[in-house]
Formats: structure tokens, C-alpha cells, sequence
């Protein structure tokens, strides 16, 4: 493994630990002609908020979502509380416990939050096909007031939300199955101020409870020391970085990123000649 | 979002009980709820319509003017029933004309065959719903725009009926006045309320299914963000392959009911097609939105009631036949415009 380096960086082995709730080892994704994960080994240990830090097109989506289940990766092997992991599809990841919320929310602008919470999770009034409508608002209502989030009017369509209540519609959908693991997919992106602080204060009150880890994607170097236990750093498809934030800084994190581009610039600067063959032998 | 809201809080003080609101409050409550109603552009365009009818044909509001109206309006009711499971997903199936053709050769191939009467009916509407299960397919799994699927299905349908019918008229099956069979008849079509009851009643039940089951919820969550429904686990493809194919029966029954209450099919794609559109008509009239994730079953009968009420004044004024189409497509746009305004009321903003 040693010679896999990205910019001269380490691949970081994560430390073993009796009570992870997620172990990830020697995943990879390609998209074609792409590679979007070279080789990516991670863990999340229980009631632990990781934060997982990366340029774009890093791979942090592509992880995501071969931890959700939207994709399969190509190799490579993952275990969800002891056993091995691997889901055939969303539904089947989240029958196991492992629930996402998606960048772009996955809402239905037209549907209800109440219908949006619920989605391909609706009851039924036995024995016929109806929705419990009624029933659902009730649950929607309990468990947003469980989150501490005030959505004036349940029953209306999503799309007369703010960016923040979106947000946390899905969290709150996301987390309603008593989830082991939660998958945030930059839920502080396109936030103001104040719905980001709502949205840090939803984690926190998540941390609280204890009862489900989350791996949250985030830009921000900030929010990742205000809001995440540890931080894991992806370049180019592989993890690189990998402290808990209290043992680290936003300093750091620039010195390595920085690090990253003025290796790449040298490399190109210099690497000039071999441009046209790459394995000049 | 620009959107008021609905009720200041203040406006429900602790002290005061319940129903103690004024008239006038309740009145434009009701007023809010009414243009609330994806419905509500349609109905005002219809009570429009019957007032001037109304006023300009004497003797318009009779029991038997309206059943003249019925046989214009109830058959494309169904067709358009079926059409908005397929419109909300935000796809459109063109095949309704030509499956509305076949499926009563189809019966009658059937029938011919020694097959009886109700069983023929119901392999014609399966068959008819496999057809429609092959416009899904090529949409769903092939990823060919339904528009060009479903064009290609109206070629191959209206080929396949002249090939079947030899292009010749028939007599529908089970119309000779006899016996079981003029109850069969009476049942699909014949009968002076047949084709009400189940347009009725099949509105009643699809408006139920988009409004209140997690297969309309789905189709509704399909056609308004696919990578969404996806995502939240919802099988977007078996959604579309349903809905094409419930689309298909819908045309199918139609051009059954059809067949029965003239006694005849007729091979004239011409015809059907045009069917095809008027059915289009009548589901965006009502309050269907063709980018999908919006859709009303309702609203598309009211939109069929309302080209009804269109083709049978028309009629009764004695505008030439030359006249007619001009008209339509006059008051269709009206309609429309009438749509746009009431919706953007409803939106609380001027962006529609």
C-alpha cells in the first residue's frame, strides 16, 4: 500500500475499534473512464458526528452513496455493526439503518411535508389502499416537534418552505426509523446564517440522543469544528486525513489542502515535457 | 416567497368561540378555499359557458338536452381519466386515439373467435393495457421520450385496426337487442346513462388513487422530482409502466362504450385522433400541468364537460359545422388564459 500516494500524501489506515458502528476497507468506484474512489477505508463509531471534507469531484457524494446504496462499488468491503454490508438498493441500506439526506433534498415540491416525511413509507388504512393522511400529519408533526423544528402548516406543499425547513424535513425523515447510521450530504450548503444555525443546532440535538452516527459532507472548515467529532479529508479518491477535530485545526486542514494544489501546480509546471508521455519508461 | 399567509394569528383569539366569525369572513374563506381548488379555473369557465348557452338557447336547461350532452363529453371523460396518471409523471401518451380504435376490433376479433361477450371485453381491455405496458417499457426502461413512443404506438395502432377491419365498418357485438345481449349493451354503452355511470364512476376511483394512495402519491412524487422519488425509494419505472398502462385500458373502454352505444366501429384513425387531442384538451383545461407533479382527475372530466358543453351549443345554436372548430379553438384558449389568471391568484404571486 505503500506506494498508493496521492500528492504525496498517505493513505490513512483507520484505527480499529470495538464499538464502530460503520467500517468501510479498500472501497473503489469507477464511472467509466473515471475513477471516482481509489481506494477509500473509513470508519464511524457509535454516536459520532464525522465530518468528510473535500474539493469537488473529491469523491465524498460517490461515497455517500455507495454507503446509502445508490451505487455498488466496484470492490472492497463494509460492515454496519459487526456484520458485512451491502445494500442492494436505498431501501434495502435503509432497512439495515442506514438513512440519507441528499444535497438536493430529494423532496417533492408538490407533496406535503407531512406526505414528503413519509414518503415510500406510508401506512396504510387496513384493509384498504388509502393513506392514514391524518395519522401521518400527527407522526409528522410529533417527530418535527421531537427535532425541535416549527413547520407552520404541515399540509401544505413543500415548496412554500424556506431552505431550512426543507432541510429539515428530510433530517427529520431521514432519522424517523430510528436509524444507526445518517448520511448528510452537505446539509449546510445554500444556507443563510440563521438556517445554518438551526440546522448545526439539529445535529447537536442529534449527538445528544446518542443513538445514531452521522457522516456529514461539509465545505466549510468552520462548521466541521463546530459540529463534528472527527474530520476524514478526501483527495483525489482517497482519504488522506483523518483526526479527531479536537486534536486539529482549520489551519491544518488549509496547510494540507494548500499543500495538495501547490504539489499539483508543480507537477504540472514541471511535468511539462512528460505531458505528452506520461510513462516515459 | 412572497406568499401571505393564510390567517394572521391574531385573527383567532382564545376568548372567542369558534363560530362566531362573520358572514363576510366566511364567505371569502370559502371564496379562498373555492380558487384554492386546482379545479377552481375550470369551473368558472363552465358556469360562464352555461350562462351564456343558457341565455342565448331557449330551452337549454332540459333533461333532454342533457342527455344530448352526455354522449359528447362521458366517453372522453374516461380517456382523459386515464391520461392524467400519465400527464402528471410529466409524460404524455399519443396512442389514446389509436388504442381507442383498436380495442373495439380487438372485441370483436374476439367474439368472432366464439369467445363470449363479457370475457372478450375484458382480453380487449388487457390487451389494450399491454399496449400501453409497451409505451411504458420503451419510456421507462428504454428511455425513449414518451411523446415518441407513444407516437410510434398511434402509427402501429392505427395500421393494425385497418389491417383488422379491412377497413371496413362493423357492427358492434352484442348490439342486436336481444336477450343477454341487449343487457350487455345496455351495461357498455347502450344504455342512456351507461357511459355517466362510468365515467363516474371511474373518475371517482382514479381521483381517489392520485389524491389518497401511495400510488398516487408516488405518481405525483414521479412526475414532480424523478431523482427525489428515486432516491426516497419510490420504483419511478414501475410507476410509469402502470400508469401507461392504465392510460391504455381507459382508451380502450372508451372506444368499447363507444362501439356499443353506436352499434358500429368505424375505422377512421382520422376520427379517433382527434379524440386524441380533444382528450389532451380536456386534461390541461381541468388543471393538469403537462411538466407533471400537478394533476386532477376531476378537473379533467370538468374539462371534457366543458368541451361538451362547447360542441353541444355550438350545435344547438346551428353554428355551420365549418364554424365549429374555429369556435373551439377560440374558447380553448380563452379557457386557458382563464387557467393562467385563477392560478396565479391561487400562487398568492404575480410569477404564476
Amino acid at each position: 500500500m505503500a506506494d498508493q500516494t496521492v500528492a504525496g500524501q498517505p493513505i490513512v489506515e483507520p484505527s480499529t475499534a470495538p464499538d464502530d458502528v460503520l467500517r468501510i476497507e479498500h472501497v473503489t468506484k469507477r464511472f467509466g473512464p473515471i475513477t471516482a474512489l481509489r481506494d477509500i477505508s473509513l470508519h464511524l463509531r457509535k454516536g459520532e458526528v464525522l465530518g468528510l471534507l473535500g474539493d469537488n469531484g473529491a469523491g465524498k457524494s460517490t461515497l455517500v452513496k455507495i454507503i446509502c446504496g445508490f451505487h455498488r462499488p466496484d470492490s472492497g468491503r463494509m460492515w454496519l455493526k459487526g456484520e458485512p454490508y451491502a445494500p442492494k438498493d436505498v431501501l434495502d441500506a435503509r432497512a439495515h439503518g442506514v438513512d440519507t439526506v441528499y444535497q438536493d433534498l430529494a423532496l417533492v415540491d408538490q407533496l406535503s411535508a407531512s406526505q414528503n416525511l413519509f414518503l415510500r413509507r406510508e401506512e396504510t388504512l387496513r384493509p384498504t389502499p388509502l393513506v392514514a393522511g391524518r395519522k401521518m400529519r400527527r407522526q409528522a408533526r410529533a417527530a418535527l416537534d421531537e427535532i425541535g423544528i416549527n413547520i407552520p402548516r404541515i399540509d401544505l406543499p413543500v415548496a412554500r418552505l424556506s431552505g431550512g425547513q426543507r432541510q429539515a424535513i428530510a433530517v427529520a425523515r431521514a432519522i424517523r426509523d430510528q436509524s444507526d447510521v445518517l448520511l448528510l450530504d452537505e446539509p449546510l450548503a445554500a444556507m443563510g446564517a440563521k438556517e445554518g444555525a438551526m440546522i448545526l443546532d439539529l445535529i447537536a440535538r442529534l449527538k445528544e440522543r446518542g443513538d445514531v452516527a452521522i457522516i456529514m459532507i461539509v465545505h466549510n472548515y468552520v462548521q466541521v469544528f463546530q459540529a463534528c467529532d472527527r474530520a476524514n479529508l478526501i483527495q483525489d479518491g482517497v482519504i488522506t486525513f483523518d483526526k479527531p477535530t479536537a486534536e486539529s485545526s482549520v489551519d491544518e486542514l488549509n496547510e494540507i489542502v494548500v499543500e495538495e494544489y501547490r504539489r499539483a501546480r508543480q507537477a504540472a509546471t514541471t511535468g511539462n515535457g512528460g505531458a505528452s508521455q506520461p510513462s516515459s519508461a | 416567497m412572497a406568499v401571505a399567509p393564510e390567517k394572521a394569528p391574531e385573527q383567532a383569539p382564545a376568548e372567542r368561540p369558534s363560530g362566531a366569525r362573520n358572514v363576510g369572513a366566511v364567505a371569502w374563506d370559502w371564496g379562498k378555499k373555492g380558487l384554492a381548488l386546482r379545479e377552481s379555473s375550470i369551473i368558472v369557465v363552465i358556469v360562464a359557458s352555461l350562462i351564456y348557452f343558457g341565455v342565448s338557447v331557449p330551452g337549454y336547461f332540459t333533461g333532454s338536452n342533457f342527455k344530448n350532452l352526455l354522449p359528447y363529453f362521458c366517453f372522453l371523460a374516461i380517456m382523459a381519466a386515464g391520461q392524467v396518471f400519465v400527464m402528471t409523471l410529466g409524460e404524455i401518451d399519443l396512442s389514446v386515439g389509436a388504442l381507442y380504435l383498436i380495442t373495439p376490433f380487438i372485441f370483436w376479433k374476439l367474439t368472432t373467435a366464439g369467445i363470449p361477450l363479457l370475457p372478450s371485453v375484458i382480453i380487449a381491455l388487457v390487451i389494450a393495457a399491454a399496449l400501453g405496458g409497451v409505451n411504458g417499457f420503451f419510456t421507462a426502461y428504454v428511455g425513449i421520450p414518451s411523446f415518441v413512443a407513444t407516437l410510434a404506438m398511434l402509427f402501429f395502432l392505427d395500421g393494425l385496426a385497418l389491417i383488422l377491419s379491412h377497413s371496413e365498418q362493423i357492427t358492434t357485438p352484442g348490439t342486436s337487442l336481444t336477450g343477454a345481449q341487449s343487457t350487455f349493451a345496455s351495461v357498455f354503452g347502450g344504455g342512456t346513462y351507461s357511459e355517466l355511470i362510468w365515467a363516474l364512476v371511474i373518475v371517482g376511483a382514479l381521483q381517489v388513487a392520485l389524491s389518497f394512495t401511495r400510488w398516487g402519491i408516488y405518481t405525483v412524487a414521479t412526475g414532480g422530482n424523478k431523482l427525489g422519488a428515486a432516491e426516497a425509494g419510490v420504483k419511478t419505472r414501475r410507476i410509469l409502466m402502470r400508469n401507461f398502462m392504465l392510460c391504455a385500458a381507459t382508451a380502450g373502454l372508451a372506444g368499447v362504450l363507444e362501439g356499443v352505444r353506436t352499434s358500429s366501429i368505424t375505422p377512421d384513425p382520422s376520427g379517433s385522433n382527434q379524440f386524441l387531442l380533444y382528450s389532451i384538451a380536456a386534461v390541461i383545461i381541468g388543471g393538469t400541468l403537462m411538466t407533471g407533479g400537478e394533476g386532477t382527475v376531476v378537473g379533467a372530466l370538468l374539462g371534457a364537460l366543458f368541451l361538451g358543453i362547447l360542441q353541444d351549443g355550438l350545435n344547438l345554436k346551428s353554428v355551420p359545422a365549418t364554424y365549429v372548430y374555429l369556435w373551439l379553438g377560440i374558447a380553448v384558449i380563452i379557457a386557458m388564459v382563464l387557467y393562467v389568471l385563477v392560478r396565479r391568484i391561487r400562487m398568492g404571486s404575480g410569477h404564476g
